[in-house]
């Protein structure tokens, strides 16, 4: 029961920061320099069209009646339609596609860098001091200050270019189809739809990605789990177990992981704002026709309704998963439920 | 009876002023063992071991820091330091060269150009070095901005506390809310791409991150004994805050403020290889992007400026992490 209030007053507190979010989305995007409208229009253009064009467009009302139909709008579906980038095609067509690709590349980074990351960070509190620990610290150092992208270079370099082993550039080589859209995920729909070249061509593009993002996360994941483990084997009870007689690696599993586990998590949660980040970088460098580029060209052809739509739900996938993360952290620790 | 009490007494006096120099030499003596030697202590002495015990903490400290990372990091830094405020004696290149138009163009390392060249016949060490410059300009005010506004923001909210903490603290959620790189790339799309802009845009999204950090460390500081000790003696609230508070809560400023700096110098490279940054600097990530055409055949000109952003941001993350293990309460009596 304490469970699903906690649930319930973790999902209202959420309202108020989703309402800031849009409403800051909205004022960012209108802010943008250059105009739309004169975009759109051909080379000479009387005051006639561009007020036909304003008035089409519906920025001619104030900017709170606009506000009121882009919230209205944005909760009905109709995030408009791009103006400048391709005219006339519905903004959720556009971001929909892009969105579930840099997507996939970032849960599937952030899952392998927890996996391994917990685990290599366990390792390095157990051994501390020891050679494991100072090779593991020093690939997370390195790790965490490496530049993504330069990093990505460097691999494409390494794997793609002089040892052709990986595919460079690109999620799919140009005559492989598409899979039956059924969740837009990718790797999933070439996995129900039992295809397999679909699935390991993909997987064999984004095997560069996903490395420079998930060693990134990794690193810092590392740290962190070093850290709080650390501390907690410094704890009484830690002592107490190993006093009572319990195998080291008992008492690691049962009763310190737990307990570390805990602000590693919320790292994690902030580190995937970090690897959204990375993944428009990493787009750029292997040309992934992700969110990222989208992005990019969206700033360069001020077209609102297309930067609206990728920022916002860029932000609602980064509020989701700390909000799932939040929940996992009162599943783990029952003292957070209050 | 009280004469002659007060003439002993004089006579102390007496012999206490002219024994001063003789007494601080024999301090001076007694002592320059502990002055010199750290850790060492005479037993016997119980007094001073308690006049000495904040010494000898500090000196721990500094011992801590000693490690042998922390003070490559610290060398790392005072390079790349001497790389931003020297780098016209230290290149071999002054900057018009090295940012204008030569003969050549993606050469490879010759003893003219020690790392070869890049896009118009530039050297790239020179602009290895040069690029430095930019990077540490636009961090270092960039994060003083966040911090100066994110503590005060943050010590209004965790003193205050009520509704003024909610309203601050829904907004910290709002901006933290948004992918750091995206935001950055949005204010620097609306504002333009000049250097102040940019430290403004990365200022801008750190205090949000100060302010949750210091209100977590004011809302434990507040509750100590001394506070109330003093606010019933009459300081005020702002006195209180900072004061008494505030000297609590610096510690984890301190440690997020140097791993911070890597973070902007890192987040300005990829601002910059995506192309939203000043256009006249010589910025590092700026350097990749146009490199990255060649990146098959002009190998050089992709992996020193990177390289230099690994190794200056790997400097910062080492003395950062050497702090946190210096200042780090619970390991003071390893």
């Amino acid at each position: 029961m304490s469970m699903i209030k906690f649930i319930i007053r973790r999902l209202l507190s959420l309202l108020p920061v989703l309402f800031g979010v849009i409403t800051l989305t909205f004022i960012l995007s209108r802010l943008m320099p250059g105009d739309p409208i004169i975009a759109h229009l051909p080379k000479n253009f009387t005051a006639e069209m561009y007020d036909e064009m304003l008035e089409q467009l519906g920025l001619n009302k104030p900017i709170f009646e606009q506000f009121v139909i882009y919230l209205g709008d944005l909760f009905t579906g109709n995030w408009g339609v791009s103006v400048t980038l391709a005219p006339g095609t519905p903004v959720w067509n556009l971001v929909l596609e892009r969105f579930f690709r840099t997507f996939d590349i970032a849960i599937f980074s952030i899952i392998i860098a927890a996996i391994i990351g917990l685990k290599t960070g366990v390792i390095s509190a157990t051994h501390r001091n020891k050679a494991k620990d100072t090779v593991l610290r020093g690939f997370s150092l390195v790790g965490v200050a490496i530049p993504v992208f330069w990093m990505g270079m460097m691999l494409q370099l390494l794997l793609a270019f002089q040892i052709p082993l990986f595919p460079g550039i690109g999620y799919k080589t140009a005559g492989i189809g598409d899979p039956p859209v059924i969740t837009h995920l990718r790797i999933i729909d070439s996995l129900l739809a039992f295809d397999m070249v679909i699935l390991f061509d993909y997987i064999h593009h984004l095997i560069l990605p996903i490395a420079c993002l998930s060693f990134i996360t990794l690193a810092s994941i590392t740290r962190q789990t070093r850290s709080s483990m650390l501390e907690v084997l410094g704890q009484d009870y830690v002592r107490t177990a190993r006093a009572k007689g319990c195998k080291e690696k008992d008492v690691i599993k049962t009763h310190a992981r737990k307990n570390a586990l805990i602000p590693t998590i919320t790292i994690i949660g902030l580190n995937f704002g970090g690897l959204l980040s990375g993944a428009v970088l990493t787009e750029t460098t292997f040309n992934l026709h992700g969110l990222g580029e989208l992005l990019l060209v969206s700033i360069q052809n001020t077209d609102y309704w297309v930067l609206n739509g990728i920022v916002f739900l860029t932000t609602i996938t980064f509020i989701v998963i700390n909000l799932a993360i939040d929940l996992i952290y009162g599943f783990i620790d029952p003292r957070i439920r209050y | 009876m009280e004469e002659s009490y007060d003439q002993e007494l004089k006579f102390e006096e007496v012999k206490e002023k002219s024994g001063i120099i003789k007494n601080t030499l024999l301090w001076i003596l007694r002592n320059i063992k502990f002055l010199l030697i750290p850790g060492s202590r005479l037993e016997e002495l119980s007094q001073r071991e308690f006049d000495y015990e904040k010494t000898i903490s500090k000196r721990k400290f500094i011992r801590r820091l000693k490690s042998v990372l922390t003070i490559l990091g610290i060398v790392i830094i005072f390079v790349i330091i001497t790389f931003a405020i020297h780098g016209a004696w230290i290149a071999p290149y002054t900057r018009e060269v090295a940012n204008g138009i030569l003969v050549g163009s993606w050469d490879p390392p010759t003893p003219d150009n020690l790392l070869g060249q890049t896009k118009f016949g530039r050297d790239v060490l020179s602009r290895a070095i040069y690029g430095a410059y930019s990077s540490l300009t636009i961090a270092l005010p960039a994060i003083s901005f966040s911090v100066i506004l994110g503590v005060i923001v943050g010590m209004i909210s965790g003193y205050y506390g009520g509704w003024v903490d909610s309203v601050i603290m829904r907004i910290t959620d709002v901006f933290l809310a948004f992918p750091g790189l995206i935001l950055a790339l949005v204010f620097v799309a609306i504002w333009g791409q000049r250097m102040e802009y940019i430290m403004l845009a990365f200022g801008i999204l750190g205090v949000p991150y100060y302010a949750r950090l210091i209100r977590a460390s004011v809302l434990q500081a507040r509750e100590l004994p001394y506070v109330e000790a003093a606010r019933v003696s009459g300081s005020g609230n702002w006195r209180l805050m900072f004061r008494h508070v505030l000297p609590n809560c610096i510690q984890p400023i301190i440690i997020s403020f140097t791993f911070d700096i890597g973070g902007i110098i890192l987040s300005l490279a990829g601002l910059s290889f995506l192309g939203y940054s000043d256009m006249s600097l010589i910025e590092w990530g700026n350097d990749i992007s146009q490199a990255r055409l060649h990146l098959t055949d002009a190998v050089w000109a992709v992996f020193w400026p990177g390289f230099m952003i690994l190794i200056t941001v790997l400097g910062f993350m080492l003395v950062g992490d050497g702090l946190r293990d210096a200042l780090d309460p619970r390991m003071k009596n390893q």
